[in-house]
């Protein structure tokens, strides 16, 4: 019965797609774009780099020609996205009484493995959703709903992978 | 009319104002619809809570037809939006590994931010993974420059590829979604969820 | 379980509507009339005959000469690298990718100027952006090119370099008669007018 009442505290998933929908019709009405994350935290490390190895930004092929094509990587509509989204997820939270500091994870593994994982799994979408040029949100959703190719292409091997993969890591949720 | 920056009725800072009131809402829904737990994102691959399917394609879906019916009334010309470019290598390596990356991690960027907004320690640690990953992508860059750039195949949308009307791709992709989400609550019903 | 059989419904009747109607139908014209006006009095379609022979000279690649006049009128003489493409055959499909590309820059051009303004007023209303028009067509491209006047020995420096010019492109393009280069210096020519184009919005993750 308590799991009853915790999922009921959550919206409709049909209800929740419709609106996340809107938003993503939105994003494309008012800005001519997609909905996406890693670019804000690709912002972010060239900036950080930047503050701190001004020298090695110089040497690198890559970091110049971003800091060429965005001069100021901070000033980007992802970052200020990104930045909507945690306020954003922070209000709903706090409506329907979700904050909370804690590791979430199966019983059966220690919090430690759990953040061990939480730490590799950040680690490879860094990395992946830079070579494949978007994440979940970027690439797959936003291009999913634009019929680019390349998103859909990129989605179906996000979800094909998770699915292979999930028996080797079993433990860990189930 | 639409996309309103490109038609130059907003001026770019408003646009950024905008990015930041679409994140809100992005956060919210994400948020609301229970994406901020792990536990349910990672349950689609065990069966035991398709939420994410679920809103994943609900979404996808709305805005697709959204978009169809806004261009078909006028409001948005869709040649003015942006389309991701397709590098067919490199966007089958790297969703390899952001799919790795998600069974592993249990989020994916996007909800990772509003998981570590409303507490969760394990989604902030994700974060910080994701900055790393970024950074070795940034610093390993000249050696996979060439993968990343291979096969280029321009901006295709699924709709030119297979020569059909972008109303009937809609249809085509509407059928594969709601068939998905029947398969779904079956699998559901059969799978429990783990209690914690 | 109740929502997805609503939700069901919903998405599949907007899935029928939609896939009944055909692509953008109502969508032909993309511009306004007003916005029409506007690229009339910027008179951004006209490249003038000197730009295009530094052009055709240099090999510029952006380079794709159009000639809109009847097929014979093409055989008996074209510009360097034109395609033919007759005015009556503008919109047909097997010239589709041609006409309709935001890659290289087209140059329509008739015997006068008249044609090739209309070619152009009319792909520029289905929304093609990249199409330009020989400024004075063919006859005008033959009074300055191939048979430049030769300017007043008092003349400006410029206007003499300009003839220069056109002295040599006419003869490396195959007309006039060659005469001992002057010592004049190089022309600079004008670079393309650009119109405000509309781009595709930046994006990605």
């Amino acid at each position: 019965m308590t799991k009853k009442d915790k999922s009921k505290k959550y919206i409709n998933p049909y209800l929740g797609g419709v609106l996340l929908g809107l938003v993503l019709i939105a994003a494309n009405f008012i800005s001519g774009r997609g909905l996406g994350a890693s670019g804000a935290v690709k912002s972010s490390v060239v900036t950080v780099v930047d503050a701190v190895a001004p020298s090695h930004v110089e040497s690198s092929d890559f970091y110049s020609s971003y800091k060429e094509t965005h001069p100021t990587p901070m000033k980007s509509w992802l970052v200020f996205e990104v930045l909507g989204m945690i306020v954003g997820g922070f209000i709903s939270g706090t409506i329907a009484g979700r904050l909370k500091l804690k590791v979430e994870h199966n019983p059966r593994i220690t919090s430690r493995r759990r953040l061990l994982f939480a730490l590799g799994g950040g680690i490879l979408f860094g990395l992946g959703s830079q070579i494949g040029r978007g994440c979940t949100s970027g690439s797959a959703l936003s291009g999913m709903a634009i019929f680019s190719v390349g998103g859909i292409v990129t989605m179906m091997a996000i979800f094909a992978t998770a699915f292979a993969f999930a028996r080797l890591f079993r433990k860990n949720w189930v | 009319m639409g996309p309103l920056i490109v038609n130059d009725i907003i001026s770019p800072d408003t646009n950024l104002l905008m990015a930041f009131i679409i994140g809100i809402g992005f956060g919210w829904v994400l948020e609301s619809s229970g994406f901020s737990s792990s536990k349910k994102l990672a349950g689609l691959f065990y069966g035991y809570d398709t939420v994410v399917l679920k809103v994943f394609f609900t979404a996808g879906l709305t805005a697709m037809i959204g978009l169809l019916f806004m261009s078909l009334f006028g409001w948005i010309d869709l040649d003015l939006v942006y389309i991701n470019p397709t590098y067919l290598t490199s966007a089958v390596v790297g969703g390899l590994i952001m799919g790795l990356g998600f069974i592993m991690g249990g989020f994916c960027p996007g909800t990772s931010m509003c998981a570590a907004a409303i507490g969760k320690i394990d989604a902030m640690v994700f974060i910080g993974g994701l900055f790393l990953g970024v950074l070795i992508f940034t610093e390993g860059y000249p050696l996979i420059e060439k993968m990343y750039m291979a096969n280029f195949k321009g901006y295709p949308r699924l709709s030119e590829v297979f020569n059909i009307s972008d109303g009937l791709m809609a249809l085509l992709f509407i059928v594969m979604a709601l068939a998905a989400f029947w398969l779904a609550e079956r699998f559901e019903k059969k799978t429990p969820a783990p209690e914690y | 379980m109740r929502t997805r059989i609503i939700i069901s419904i919903v998405f599949l009747s907007l899935g029928l509507i939609i896939a009944a109607i055909p692509n953008n139908k109502t969508l032909n014209f993309k511009m306004s009339a007003e916005e029409m006006i506007e690229e009339f009095n910027g008179r951004y379609q006209f490249i003038s005959p000197d730009e295009i022979a530094d052009m055709i000279i240099s090999e510029d690649p952006n380079l794709q000469l159009i000639d809109l006049r009847s097929e014979s009128e093409y055989k008996e003489f074209h510009l360097p690298g034109a395609v033919n493409i007759p005015f009556t055959d503008l919109l047909d499909d097997e010239y589709r990718y041609l006409v309709d590309q935001n890659l290289k820059i087209n140059v329509f051009y008739s015997n006068g100027s008249v044609t090739s303004n209309e070619a152009w007023m009319v792909t520029r209303q289905l929304g093609y952006r990249n199409n330009y028009v020989l400024e004075g067509g063919l006859n005008y491209w033959a009074e300055t090119i191939m048979n430049p006047d030769r300017p007043e020995q008092t003349s400006p420096n410029e206007e003499i370099a300009r003839y220069n010019f056109r002295k040599g492109a006419g003869a490396a393009l195959g007309g006039g008669s060659i005469e001992p280069a002057n010592e004049m210096p190089e022309p600079v020519l004008p670079a393309i007018k650009k119109r405000p184009q509309k781009k595709r919005a930046q994006g990605g993750c």
